[in-house]
């Protein structure tokens, strides 16, 4: 495409979408749940990473990525799990949004594994001494974390990881047809910025993760 | 759950109870590994998972591929080296002459950071471990009688130790407390085993055991090994002469330090120097200048990134109690504005 398009792209009812793809079966109803099971307990007692949705109350929404340790996040019970507030976290925007709207939507992930874990729920903030006492790490326990009131808990299909080859060690090549996060910060901050010193200033601030 | 490590107070250098393994006893076919030398690690596979009490499951370790692991002594402890990358320390509680499987019970802290839930709610059967070799910051030492102090999931370096007594014909008590017990492993099997040499104190019924009680009594050459909760080792230390006591305990004591100084590493081997700001520990520092060190639990407990000093006054901040000439970088820092390390 060499010129922008003159026009938005058309826009699909949602009437004319479900007639398009047409209703789910009743097997994909079902693996629905409304609580934490055995399966998924294990999902989230293996996965190192997810990704947090949340949304103001005009509905303006925002995605954050969560890392640890697997099993950072802690399961409390059956329909309910914390995840830590760790630094560099960008959370003050998860917050905001929990403060006005409650509605959490995450997707954790299991490297290896192609199927992701979605649960759906409420979220508020605690500061819990025996919630946080469960997440600390090197010696340090985060100030606050997140709890989420689940209301529903599904795996989904592995096809998106499986054509994304997400995996696959072959592609982390793509990383190297990447502009340095120097070059993409220096450009986004303006001209006068010296790409070596803010990549050795992100490389500083990657030492320090807790 | 953190592996119970003894207090900093002086041990005697004695030898172990124990004659040394034939394997040590031979000479060195390689030159001796430079210092400091970390404990390798050894394949295992979860043969069994065994429920020994409410609460507490019984691992069993079979070296994989038949192979043989690494010997012991009583009081000895293991990094087990879980898959959800976190390292948790345990005191061997099987025999040490089976030298193809090891024997490790869990209880399962309903604080867990992700430890002791993981070998609970999602080890199974089958499933490869990785382990460290046995390390024993709590030997026992000889001595014509022996007073044990278990409490609880403290039972478990006290067991391989009373077999050794009782194999030894030596006179020795052990006096075991907790909850009720169905809370304690092992009870069933020590009752059988000791018959009156055991006393099973049920806490929930008859209260905490009377330690001041068992000191007046206690013959003056009998050594004492306290393994429980921090209120029983405080209550031992009140009760037993310190020069009698050897006690090993779950959680880091909670003390004051100055406030962290920047100081500087040397790492005479490779000729670097690094510098360690104020917030940062020496471990981390070390790793981030091209020197990481196998680390456990971070806290001065587990002992696994133990490293030389050469020269400088290391502030020691571990719960091991650091041998000579030996620190442990994850929690201690300097009182010198350099330390030289065998890096």
């Amino acid at each position: 495409m060499t010129h922008a398009a003159p026009t938005r792209p058309r826009r699909v009812s949602p009437e004319e979408v479900l007639a398009r793809l047409g209703q789910p079966d009743a097997m994909v109803k079902a693996k629905v749940q409304d609580r934490i099971d055995d399966y998924s307990r294990y999902f989230i007692a293996h996965s190192p990473f997810l990704t947090m949705a949340t949304a103001d109350a005009a509905g303006r929404a925002d995605c954050s990525p969560r890392g640890d340790y697997p099993g950072f996040v802690k399961i409390l019970d059956e329909h309910t799990v914390a995840l830590p507030d760790r630094p560099g976290n960008k959370i003050a925007d998860s917050f905001r949004n929990l403060a006005e709207n409650d509605g959490v939507g995450l997707c954790f992930f299991v490297p290896g594994m192609r199927e992701v874990l979605r649960v759906n729920g409420s979220g508020y903030v605690t500061d819990e001494p025996d919630v946080l006492v469960r997440m600390r790490t090197e010696a340090k326990q985060p100030e606050l974390a997140i709890v989420v009131e689940v209301a529903e808990a599904y795996f989904h299909c592995g096809r998106a990881l499986i054509r994304s080859r997400l995996w696959d060690p072959a592609s982390q090549a793509l990383a190297e047809g990447m502009p340095t996060v120097g070059e993409i910060a220096a450009a986004q901050f303006g001209a006068d910025v010296d790409t070596a010193l803010l990549e050795q200033t992100l490389e500083e601030g990657y030492r320090k993760l807790y | 759950m953190n592996q119970p490590t003894h207090q900093p107070t002086p041990q005697p250098a004695r030898p172990p109870i124990h004659q040394p393994t034939p394997q040590s006893a031979r000479p060195p076919v390689a030159p001796p590994t430079p210092q400091p030398t970390h404990p390798p690690m050894q394949q295992t596979v979860v043969e069994r998972i065994d429920q020994v009490a409410e609460d507490v499951v019984a691992l069993t370790l079979r070296a994989a591929a038949g192979g043989q692991l690494g010997p012991w002594d009583p009081g000895a402890h293991i990094d087990l080296s879980l898959p959800n990358w976190l390292t948790r320390q345990y005191s061997l509680c099987g025999d040490p002459a089976d030298r193809h499987a090891y024997r490790i019970a869990v209880r399962h802290d309903p604080l867990s950071r992700g430890g002791s839930e993981y070998v609970h709610r999602f080890l199974r059967p089958g499933r490869a471990l990785d382990v460290s070799v046995p390390r024993n910051h709590f030997p026992l030492l000889p001595a014509p009688r022996y007073l044990f102090l278990a409490g609880g999931i403290g039972i478990t370096p006290l067991l391989p130790m009373l077999r050794t007594a009782a194999a030894a014909q030596l006179p020795a008590i052990l006096v075991y407390a907790g909850p009720s017990a169905t809370s304690m492993p092992f009870a069933d099997e020590l009752r059988r085993s000791y018959g009156d040499q055991v006393r099973i104190v049920e806490t929930k019924r008859r209260g905490r055991p009377d330690f001041d009680a068992l000191a007046a009594t206690l013959d003056a050459d009998t050594r004492v090994y306290c393994c429980g909760p921090a209120t029983m080792l405080a209550a031992a230390e009140a009760a037993f002469p310190a020069e009698l006591l050897h006690a090993e305990r779950f959680q880091p004591v909670t003390r004051t330090f100055g406030p962290d100084t920047a100081f500087e590493a040397v790492c005479a081997r490779s000729g670097t120097t690094v510098a360690v700001p104020s917030d940062e520990s020496l471990l981390d520092a070390l790793a981030h200048a091209g020197h990481p060190l196998p680390s456990g639990c971070r806290e001065g407990v587990c002992g696994s990134c133990e490293v030389t000093v050469l020269d400088g006054a290391p502030e020691h901040r571990d719960d091991i109690g650091a041998p000579k000439d030996r620190m442990y970088p994850c929690v201690s820092r300097a009182l010198s504005p350099q330390l030289t390390l065998d890096l």
